[in-house]
């Protein structure tokens, strides 16, 4: 405890403004920013069987990812207070073939979990 | 004066932290694989190493006792090689590191870096990355024995820059083949929207003593030391020198912070072999235990002295160093297993003139 006391006198004093922030001559910069957790499971409206290989992407295709065998997928990305989320199905006739789909998420904490269904093309 | 308070008080905070010793930033050497062959590289990768690749599983449960100890998203996970790019379950081991809360990012020469790698990387909470840029495309080949490695490099870089969510950074190692070219290589940086750019010199040890192209003399260490307090006072890109060495009146000037070494204080590292070390470019022999006879934890709270309690350095040069109190002996990654004099001083080596 005293320690750490110790460290807001000395980190003060020595007029450092970024004490922590640093990176090894091999490694990386921090992390320092906050993101937002997703998870969800992609069904078909008809059959309501999880459907595999939609590609999944949000803010504005900067981040996507093809959903597992279970339909499941996750994603972090960064916060905003709203989310557009794209459903795309990309493996063409593979599991049938499915209308693409827009959901907008409006996240009030730092996890989001959803269920979509997809129509048949 | 304002100065000589203030790196007082961080000569202070720096003993305070040793004792404290909190970590916040964890190498895991995850493969020894790499796919292109440096003339510097800074680990002992090869491109078929005799280590296989350390299983996720096996560093996954060395780590998650730390969740007891720290808040886990206090802890970067650096993953480091070999190209980590190599392991096809790299966005697979980002995503169970972001899951149990551990934030990480990448160290990687680029040239597997895709949209699709990317894209994935992201969606798994990957943070940070750093790209390797040794210079313009001829200088940068040459260095990285491929012809094709700038023009992936800065595809890469491309990808990087476009995201909002990277903390990323570029970083070049400084050579005499690349040194009166780094203005060229800034304003080339600039135009690709890079924010952030490092730099780090080799030291005369190991193999790189014998490749005169590698190791800087006193001239061309004072002129990088211009460059980049100038480049940080133009404020175009942020520019900054690395970790690896105290440089005196250059202090502040190359770096937004003093010279603080944090092996050992505030870094850890996983070694491919299971080693529990500070950071990878360290002397092997420095190693603290092993994660698969060890427990991690204990050995961070428990062992690491040597780095923490550092009076051992003054001899050989440091002995004498007018600046050991602010220095402390150097950087840990110049001292070999004899433990007698640090192998060079880049802060004498700018002085000598
Ligand atoms: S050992 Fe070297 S790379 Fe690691 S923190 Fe110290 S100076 Fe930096
Ligand atoms: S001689 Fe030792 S203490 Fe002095 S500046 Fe060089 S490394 Fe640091």
């Amino acid at each position: 405890m005293k320690r750490k006391i110790l460290r807001k006198i000395f980190g003060t004093l020595s007029f450092t403004g970024m004490l922590f922030v640093f990176q090894a001559c091999y490694g990386a910069p921090q992390d320092m920013y906050r993101d937002i957790y997703i998870e969800g499971v992609v069904k078909s409206n008809k059959t309501s069987l999880p459907l595999s290989g939609i590609k999944v992407s949000v803010s504005n295709n900067q981040t996507s990812i093809l959903t597992d065998e279970d339909g499941k997928f996750k994603i972090y990305t960064l916060p905003a207070p709203e989310l557009l989320l794209k459903f795309e199905d990309i493996d063409e006739a593979q599991n049938g073939m499915f209308q693409s789909k827009d959901t907008l998420v409006k996240p009030n904490n730092k996890a989001v979990f959803i269920t979509i269904g997809m129509d048949a093309k | 004066m304002r100065n000589k308070v203030s790196l007082y008080f961080f000569d202070r905070f720096k003993q305070n932290e040793a004792q404290i010793h909190e970590l916040r930033y964890l190498f895991w050497e995850c493969t020894q694989r790499c796919n292109l062959n440096c003339l510097h590289c800074g680990s002992d990768c090869v491109s078929d190493s005799s280590y296989k690749d350390m299983p996720f599983s096996d560093f996954l449960s060395a780590i998650l006792p730390l969740k007891n100890v720290y808040k886990p998203d206090s802890i970067n996970v650096i993953i480091t090689g070999g190209e980590p790019l190599l392991r096809k379950d790299i966005g697979a081991c980002g995503m169970a590191l972001r899951e149990n809360g551990f934030r990480w990012g990448i160290v990687t020469n680029g040239y597997a870096y895709n949209e699709t790698i990317h894209k994935k990387l992201l969606a798994s909470g990957m943070g940070s990355v750093t790209v390797s840029l040794d210079g313009l495309e001829e200088n940068h080949n040459w260095l990285r024995g491929n012809n094709n490695s700038f023009s992936k490099a800065v595809r890469a870089l491309e990808l990087i820059s476009s995201s909002n969510r990277l903390n990323y950074d570029v970083v070049t190692c400084v050579n005499n083949r690349n040194i009166y070219q780094l203005n060229e290589l800034k304003e080339f940086l600039i135009r690709k929207n890079i924010k952030a750019w490092r730099l780090f010199t080799i030291a005369p040890i190991g193999r790189a003593q014998h490749n005169g192209d590698m190791v800087l003399g006193t001239e061309q260490l004072n002129f990088l030391m211009d460059f980049i307090a100038k480049s940080r006072e133009e404020k175009n890109i942020d520019v900054k020198f690395s970790c690896e060495a105290y440089v005196g009146a250059y202090e502040k000037k190359v770096r937004p912070d003093y010279f603080f070494c944090r092996a050992g204080i505030h870094i850890a590292s996983v070694l491919i072999d299971g080693s529990i070390s500070a950071c990878p470019n360290i002397n092997r022999n420095y190693t603290q235990g092993n994660i698969y006879k060890d427990d991690f934890l204990k050995i961070w709270n428990q062992k690491f002295q040597i780095m923490r309690e550092r009076s051992w350095t003054k001899k050989g040069i440091c002995n004498s160093c007018k600046d050991y109190k602010h220095c402390n002996g150097g950087a840990m990654h110049l001292w070999d297993e004899k433990q007698e004099n640090i192998l060079y001083c880049i802060h004498h080596q700018i002085t000598k003139a």
